[in-house]
């Protein structure tokens, strides 16, 4: 409870009338707020509230005269600490439910509830855990079902180069911990896309490699390597079709393709491009030159068509033309098998007792054990190389 | 919502003999901001007690009345000086039903102004109800509205336990709403869904309520539904409404005033990892004050979380 005197206002006069009360008790009143009209001997005068507060007594009525100090108005402040804020003007309008809201369920109810780890799993693999039906208690999304479902998903609509989703962040920002001297780059477009496939390849495959050499030396066209590749490996198909396939891991099925969609990887600059050949077995060596030319040149000028990146069912690297000798490739699912060629060159080879040096192409061929049986593996390669011996 | 509380005191008053009012200045003086005005004129000094300055004797004087069947209403002027009574509290009104077997219990309900943010000088403007809610045996309770203040405090004073009920400053003049007064207590124990969204959980209470509706209201113009909820009583806490709203929301953003460091959002933060992680789509976020003693005046407001903060945490939860 605070009193307010009447004020000296002004040059000493002792005393005022009160002419009019502008609030009365029980007002709230503001800082300023004109409370009351009095009449001094120069003039009427009004008097602002000092203060933000409640009326609790008017000390006076219209006409008395009050000296100067005498109390004129009591205030309830309503603290003695601080500073209470104004109310504010309108109404305070809620609505509260006791309890939890009465919409349950909502839009929300159908969302995955997930294992974190399997979450984040998630995110990495690029899959959302809204679309995978869990196979934990009520529903819950474990790890297991991540990974069967980035399979089902790579069956259905794989798409190894083209725009990827966005990947997962590194565990911990390397722009945080790398040297000074380098500048951090995100990885866009193909480069992204390689990642992303060669993670779900190490995820998922069980890859194993077998390599071996072709004894290249009766070729009389020297540096026809991708054409004679194709031709040995539609061969190998013919011999041993289980290489040539996709493997389903959640289903526990493959499809033997019918034909063969080869997938062949061209290094550009701005990184690996994987352009696939369409039926490969039915086209002859002109046909097959001038795509292989096509989509050569089209991965360079970054003019590869979208649908040409993508279902392929088998795949070649030929990645002797630049170094290196045996590699082991690596199998981007659903596809089953890819064959590495590796640099050309003479060797000393043993030829009826006698050492020659004939020219010989080594050869890597990685493929998904899940899928494919050793046995098939080799018998496909040694195809290869019967064919590949062949003279033109 | 200080008119609130005096019709709830009121009501109660008049309407069971028993409840008592003690307190420095609750008497004549009506209470440091007059959340206890014309009660010592309407129902006399017997029932309206002035008590010294001395929040060990208020304490303890409610644990004597609570005994022997008096059920005392008792105000501390503000929470910063709460901690005398403390021994009274914590050693005696929240273990005497254990004590005794059930043979006696303490029908207490201690009431003190709580938080900042009306620029009031050192110890006026503490946010301490996490030492409060660690102690069995006692109910802690924070209404965010004049409505609940009334409805929760009649439920505190009809509570044959204790009840530490705290009142938000912040809220005392700063919204009007009518309220009826019409004896009816709200439940204890229970949150209160203050608004429905599909998106984010905030969870809340006392005055931080108003930044966290402004916040939701910010939200909703984005786009992004979020469910508000007043914990109200902050022990025991309802989780079973914060886990269902979690699980339709799958994100948690906590927000209180009191310091960070094992707040009762790090309990909320606890139960809803331990039963709730699975439908949690991120990482739990709480917007709070700071660990460090509660700025004065100007700064106050630094201190206490800003709607933008609360929305940047909200997003926080919503980045993919």
């Amino acid at each position: 409870m605070s009193t307010f005197r009447l004020p000296d206002l002004g040059e000493g006069l002792a005393e005022a009338e009160i002419i009019e009360w502008h609030v009365k008790v029980g007002d709230h009143v503001r800082v300023d707020q004109p409370m009351v009209s009095v009449e001094t001997a120069k003039a009427v005068v009004e008097v602002p509230a000092p203060f933000s507060g409640v009326v609790t007594a008017l000390r006076g009525v219209p006409g008395e005269i009050i000296p100067t100090g005498a109390p004129l108005i009591e205030f309830d402040s309503g603290t003695v600490v601080g500073t209470m804020p104004a109310p504010s003007e309108e109404e305070f309008v809620e609505s509260a439910a006791i309890g939890g809201a009465r919409s349950r369920g909502g839009n929300g109810s159908g969302r995955g509830r997930a294992v974190p780890a399997a979450r984040a799993l998630a995110r990495r693999l690029g899959v959302d855990p809204a679309a995978v039906q869990g196979s934990g208690r009520d529903g819950l999304i474990t790890l297991d079902d991540i990974l069967q479902y980035a399979n089902i998903s790579a069956t259905t609509n794989f798409a190894p180069a083209a725009n990827g989703r966005s990947a997962a962040p590194a565990a911990r920002p390397i722009a945080a911990l790398g040297p000074a001297d380098g500048s951090v780059e995100p990885l866009r477009g193909v480069r992204r896309a390689m990642a992303q496939s060669m993670s779900m390849s190490r995820d998922q495959v069980a890859g194993s490699t077998v390599c071996d050499d072709a004894d290249i030396q009766q070729w009389t066209r020297r540096n026809d390597y991708m054409l004679r590749l194709v031709r040995a490996m539609v061969c190998a198909w013919r011999a041993e079709p289980a290489l040539n396939a996709w493997y389903d891991s959640v289903a526990q099925s493959r499809i033997l393709v019918a034909h063969i969609d080869l997938a062949i990887a061209v290094d550009t600059p701005g990184g690996l491009i994987v352009p696939v050949l369409r039926n490969v077995e039915t086209k002859s060596a002109a046909e097959l030159r001038a795509a292989i030319i096509l989509q050569k040149n089209a991965a360079h000028q970054r003019s590869t068509r979208s649908e040409d990146l993508r279902d392929f069912t088998l795949m070649l690297s030929n990645f002797g033309t630049l170094a290196g000798r045996y590699g082991i490739p690596l199998v981007v699912p659903p596809a089953v098998a890819i064959l590495g060629a590796g640099k050309v060159r003479e060797d000393a080879v043993v030829v009826a007792g006698a050492v020659r040096a004939h020219r010989r192409m080594p050869l890597s061929l990685s493929f998904d054990h899940r899928c494919i049986t050793g046995g098939e593996a080799c018998r496909f390669l040694g195809a290869v190389i019967n064919d590949l011996e062949k003279p033109d | 919502m200080v008119e609130a509380i005096a019709l709830a005191h009121g009501w109660e008053m008049q309407h069971e003999a028993n409840v008592v009012v003690i307190g420095q200045d609750v008497g004549a003086n009506g209470g440091v901001f007059r959340a206890t005005a014309g009660l010592q004129e309407r129902f006399g000094k017997d029932r309206v007690q002035d008590t010294p300055l001395a929040e060990a004797t208020i304490a303890g004087m409610a644990v004597g009345m609570a005994t022997h069947g008096l059920k005392p209403v008792a105000e501390i002027q503000f929470m910063g000086f709460l901690y005398p009574a403390l021994d009274q509290i914590v050693n005696h009104m929240s273990r005497m039903r254990n004590r005794t077997r059930g043979r006696l219990s303490c029908p207490i309900v201690v009431r003190m102004p709580h938080g900042g943010g009306i620029h009031a000088p050192e110890h006026h403007s503490e946010s301490t109800e996490t030492m409060l809610c660690h102690v069995p045996g006692i109910r802690v309770v924070c209404p965010s509205s004049p409505a609940r203040a009334y409805g929760l405090l009649l439920a505190a004073i009809r509570d044959p336990d204790p009840v530490m009920f705290l009142e938000p400053v912040r809220l005392y003049r700063a919204v009007r709403q009518e309220v009826s007064d019409d004896g009816q207590a709200l439940p204890l124990d229970a949150c209160f869904t203050l608004r429905e969204g599909s998106d984010v959980t905030l969870v809340t209470w006392g005055a931080m309520t108003l930044e966290t509706l402004r916040a939701a209201a910010d939200l909703d113009k984005r786009g992004i539904g979020a469910e508000v909820i007043d914990l109200a009583t902050l022990s025991p806490i309802d989780i079973d409404t914060i886990l269902a709203s979690v699980a339709k929301t799958g994100r948690l953003v906590i927000v209180h005033e009191a310091a960070r460091n094992v707040g009762v959002g790090a309990e909320i933060s606890a139960l809803v990892a331990e039963h709730g992680l699975y439908d949690l789509q991120a990482p739990i976020q709480r917007v709070t004050g700071f660990d460090t003693v509660m700025p004065l005046f100007k700064l106050e407001h630094d201190y206490i979380p800003s709607v933008q903060r609360i929305i940047d945490a909200a997003e926080l939860t919503l980045a993919d």
